[in-house]
């Protein structure tokens, strides 16, 4: 095969790999047409009359906000039923720790633990709802849709370690345009997705999962002040600490039914002293108590089983009594239906992009015109969203001075295609509820009238809300397809190049060495390697491989390096009499894995990581309870010994003297800045607090940087043209089992040389900076790194070496 | 050694497991998952006996060497193959501490009946042999194989046994060391089978070349 066409074939290869990825994950991450812009007055219209009203009103979103709420409250022609929302958000609690399941209530040690919410729920007080919330079940998208009420993509999840503002249409936005005063106490996720919109705040991070205590302390500690005062509209209240119980010991924890009863002490603490004493009529506050996922039984979410998308949603202080337990129990809703549910109720707009339905069970206590206004709204609101997805979808003459063509009297059945079936939907709850109000007018209205009304929204909405749903999480089932299989194309065309090239390799080596032994044993740690590789490929669809991988990557890595002690064993005298060279570099290799194994061992046992072994003492754990001078010590010490190390590994590199003194001077020059920093400023708990901590790090940064670009930049130029002297370097590889890849050319040689200096210095510089950034006591683990570099760069093999090396120390 | 001489010794020695087994379910009612430290000794007293003294029947150089020789190099050999064994155990990963010491040692003894104690008593301090059997795999005679196959196969049959370790299924059994015995003896028996089989092939071939 020419060199052209190989060429040509792997190019193509390759870029039938990234066409094949960028076609699934836009597959995947489908990006959505969501409306831009904000819900105004114009919400309180029907769909086609948007072009009147923006005409006539350009700027009627930047009145002030008391006009503005006299004129949402006029255009809906429905009173706002509160003033004052309290939403209490506790972050992971599934609606069967509270509500039950099928019918059962739920577990005794829960429903004991939380007294008052149940005497609540028990006295028609409450009502509850197992709020189905949409995958992924993680904070943010779940804040997201609770406010938005629209169904967010996978590609969420990626942003929610680094949030970003919410820019879309919402809930919060809403009541800030009409003058809400907004407090909020928890979670931090709160004040990233809406900066400034809140007047007071005290957010806790998320990170630290192990606090189940503090983290909710913090939140109730504002909890009597707040409460006290009247300067606020919405109170958000974010608590993490039962979320962070289910990390830690999963639902069944001993901790979960003291979170409990803290949770529904402020239940009945807000209950007792915002919803009770407001007998008179002038203010009205609710009391919303969700969560924004469940959980497993392990305590984990993220997924879409029933267990984690269980989450709840609790309306109390409804002003109307639920007859019996059951009936307060026993409601499922979406999550989603949240944001329009609290529109309506505020009296604001309902968020653009929701996909929600209004509970309707919350309205009960508005006259019945009212209830029919605000599925109207909610109607009104979906069909704009529709009519973003589905361009045909015009549902003909919908009359937009309000006055409904009466003469169409009489419903139809709805079928065909989904535009057909959705317009006659919406057609139907249109002319039944004009037929309504023109009875209405003449004093003529039945009950029956209304309930077909009711019936006929309700199922406009379900019907447009499930399919906007499904069409939010739905994938492009041809581009997913055609994405993959372009990959496994490519993956054909690249693996059997390989093989090729393999094949080709091997007979050249047949015909160079015939040593049909020696094939024989490489194929043993080959057919390894290659095992280990179609495992861990295998492993990674498996969560609880995945979990513990470090665990594997040790367990493999330290095979492998037996493996290779046993390769390294045959070699040894056995009857065959060796020369003096040869049993000094079998020697010296058995020495490198012995030193390889032994660090590996102490790596391992440094820390305790993955999900399930955590508590169990290690090394770390162990010199942290000596005291802070050990872990100093060894700080030291492991500095030291790195600038010694990488000072001799440069120093066997014989050639060109000059450059090598300049690196090796600015190497230990910041590792020499390092151990100062240790020395003076490792007292301080939190170092970037001085500021000549920082600047000491700052000049670090500076002279790795300038030290590895440096190199990278002037070694290859620098590196002289060496012809004579080869010797220099067969001594560093001479252990190599296969050094014929360099047959004494020099500019292949030279090539080398300037990329094992490069090499030597991306690892010292990546040394000394994981000193500087990591905690005190993972600096001996870096020195047992650099030391396994070094052993294994002996030993000219480096297979997975540096993977286990990042994995442990993460 | 005849195939007939082999194929019993092998059912002696993986008789000798099952009793182990039995006595340990039966007599004092222990199992591996629940007592491991206490029913690998129960194992090891039944086997350690029957592994050395049928092994030392078929000791190199006979003539040179007495059956009692072969007996007590075996003795000796089932202390160094533990450790080494327990070096290899920590080197992949098994935990150290006061607590699993019984536990390994037991486990390490019994690895060492399993691979160092037959060729302790058949080889002595024949270091081409031992180079030859475990560093190159290249066994020759039958009573190689015997030796040979089984003690590949118990470190492999470890080998894959210790993967359930560390995975969150949160049985009992995901111990150290008991999954690892598990896979020690399962590959053992295998290897037992297996030696078996190709001892069997190889005689086959041999007569085929003579004729």
């Amino acid at each position: 095969m020419s060199c052209t066409k190989w060429t040509l074939l792997t190019l193509a290869g390759v870029t039938l790999q990234l066409i094949g990825l960028s076609l699934f994950v836009f597959g995947f991450f489908p990006v959505k047409p969501a409306l831009s812009g904000f819900s105004g007055p114009e919400s309180y219209n029907a769909p086609a009359c948007d072009d009147l009203v923006r005409n006539r009103n350009p700027n009627e979103i930047s009145r002030p906000p008391d006009q503005l709420r006299s004129l949402y409250q006029e255009l809906s022609g429905i009173p706002p039923l509160f003033d004052r929302l309290i939403l209490m958000v506790v972050d992971g609690l599934p609606a069967e720790f509270v509500l039950g399941k099928d019918g059962k209530p739920p577990r005794n040690v829960f429903v004991e633990a939380m007294p008052y919410t149940q005497s609540l729920l028990a006295s028609g007080k409450a009502i509850g709802y197992h709020a189905k919330a949409a995958p992924p079940t993680v904070t943010m998208p779940r804040l997201k849709a609770m406010v938005s009420g629209a169904i967010g993509g996978f590609l969420d999840v990626a942003f929610n370690f680094n949030t970003q503002a919410f820019l879309d249409d919402n809930l919060l936005g809403q009541l800030f345009n009409i003058g809400w005063k907004m407090v909020m106490l928890g979670d931090e996720t709160w004040l990233k997705l809406f900066p400034g919109l809140f007047s007071r705040h005290d957010g806790v991070g998320s990170f630290f999962v192990k606090d189940t205590v503090e983290v909710d302390k913090n939140v109730s500690r504002h909890l009597g002040n707040e409460l006290s005062r009247d300067d606020w509209n919405l109170l958000i209240l974010h608590y993490l600490g039962l979320d962070h119980v289910g990390h830690v010991g999963g639902r069944n924890s001993v901790l979960m039914a003291p979170k409990l009863a803290e949770m529904d002490e402020i239940v009945k603490m807000i209950h007792t002293s915002t919803i009770l004493t407001q007998e008179n009529d002038q203010e009205h506050t609710l009391l919303m108590v969700v969560s924004d996922h469940g959980m497993t039984e392990h305590g984990n979410h993220g997924g879409s089983s029933f267990e984690e998308t269980d989450s709840l949603a609790l309306f109390i202080g409804l002003r109307k009594q639920v007859s019996d337990y059951a009936s307060a129990t026993q409601n499922t809703a979406h999550q989603v239906d949240i944001a329009p549910t609290l529109a309506l109720l505020l009296g604001v707009p309902i968020p653009k992009n929701s996909v929600g339905v209004m509970i309707s069970e919350t309205f009960d206590l508005l006259k019945d015109d009212h209830q029919l206004r605000a599925l109207e709204l909610n109607s009104w609101q979906l069909l704009r969203l529709l009519q973003a997805q589905l361009s045909e979808l015009t549902c003909g003459n919908i009359p937009c001075n309000g006055v409904g063509d009466t003469q169409r009297s009489g419903t139809s059945d709805c079928n065909g295609s989904i535009e057909k079936m959705l317009c006659c939907l919406y057609m139907n709850a249109a002319v039944l509820h004009s037929s309504w109000k023109s009875k209405k007018v003449s004093e003529s209205n039945s009950w029956e009238d209304y309930s077909n009304a009711i019936a006929a929204y309700d199922k406009f909405l379900k019907t447009a809300s499930e399919w906007l749903s499904s069409r939010a999480t739905d994938k492009p089932v041809g581009l997913l397809a055609f994405g993959v299989a372009a990959m496994l194309l490519s993956c054909l065309i690249l693996s059997s190049l390989v093989l090729y090239m393999c094949r080709e390799v091997y007979l050249v080596e047949k015909l160079r060495l015939s040593h049909p032994n020696d094939m024989h044993r490489w194929l043993l740690d080959e057919t390894f390697v290659i095992g280990v590789i179609l495992i861990l490929v295998i492993s990674m669809t498996s969560s609880s491989m995945v979990e513990e991988e470090h665990y594997i990557w040790h367990f493999i890595t330290s095979t492998l390096f037996l493996l290779l002690l046993r390769k390294t064993a045959q070699l040894l005298p056995a009857g065959i009499i060796l020369s003096e060279e040869q049993s000094r570099n079998c020697k010296f290799q058995i020495c490198s894995i012995s030193v390889l194994v032994i660090c590996g061992r102490i790596m391992r046992g440094w820390h305790q990581g993955g999900v399930n072994w955590t508590n169990l003492p290690d090394i770390s754990k162990w010199l942290e309870q000596a005291g802070s001078d050990h872990v100093k010590t060894i700080q030291l010490v492991s500095g030291c010994l790195v600038i010694c190390f990488g000072l001799y590994s440069l120093s066997l590199f014989e050639s060109k003297k000059i450059i090598i003194v300049v690196v090796g001077f600015s190497f230990s020059i910041s590792g020499l800045l390092l151990l100062l920093r240790v020395l003076k400023f490792q007292d301080y708990k939190l170092a970037s607090s001085s500021y000549g901590a920082t600047l000491l790090a700052q000049i670090i940064y500076a002279v790795l940087a300038t030290t590895t670009i440096g190199s990278f930049v002037t070694l290859p130029w620098l590196m002289p043209i060496r012809i004579s002297n080869m010797d220099s370097n067969n001594d560093i590889n001479s252990s190599s089992p296969v050094p014929s890849d360099v047959q004494y050319k020099s500019p292949w040689l030279e090539l080398r040389d300037s990329l094992y200096v490069i090499g030597w210095v991306y690892i010292l510089c990546w040394c000394v900076l994981q000193l500087l950034l990591q905690q005190p006591i993972n600096s001996l683990p870096i020195l047992l790194l650099l030391v396994e570099i070094m052993a294994s760069m002996l030993y000219f093999f480096f297979e997975g070496q540096r993977c286990t090396g990042w994995v442990e120390v993460s | 050694m005849s195939i007939t001489q082999a194929f019993l010794i092998h059912l002696i020695c993986g008789v000798g497991l099952a009793v182990g087994f039995w006595v340990a379910h039966n007599v004092y009612s222990i199992n591996l998952v629940s007592h491991p430290s206490h029913t690998l000794r129960l194992i090891l007293v039944v086997e350690t006996p029957i592994v050395i003294l049928l092994y030392s029947c078929f000791r190199q150089n006979p003539d040179n060497c007495s059956y009692l020789k072969a007996v007590v190099r075996a003795i000796l050999g089932l202390p160094v193959g533990a450790l080494i064994n327990t070096f290899g155990a920590i080197a992949l990963g098994a935990p150290v501490g006061i607590q699993y010491l019984p536990k390994t040692i037991n486990w390490s003894l019994l690895m060492s009946l399993f691979t160092f104690v037959p060729a302790a008593s058949v080889f002595g301090s024949s270091w081409a042999d031992w180079h030859r059997i475990f560093a190159h795999t290249k066994p020759n005679r039958t009573v190689e194989y015997m030796i040979c196959i089984p003690a590949h196969a118990a470190i492999i049959g470890a080998w894959f046994g210790a993967w359930p370790m560390p995975l969150d299924w949160e049985k009992p059994w995901q111990e150290w060391p008991i999954c690892v015995s598990y896979g020690a003896m399962v590959g053992y028996l295998v290897g037992i089978v297996a030696s078996l089989g190709l001892a069997l092939l190889r005689g086959r071939q041999q007569h085929n070349k003579g004729d």
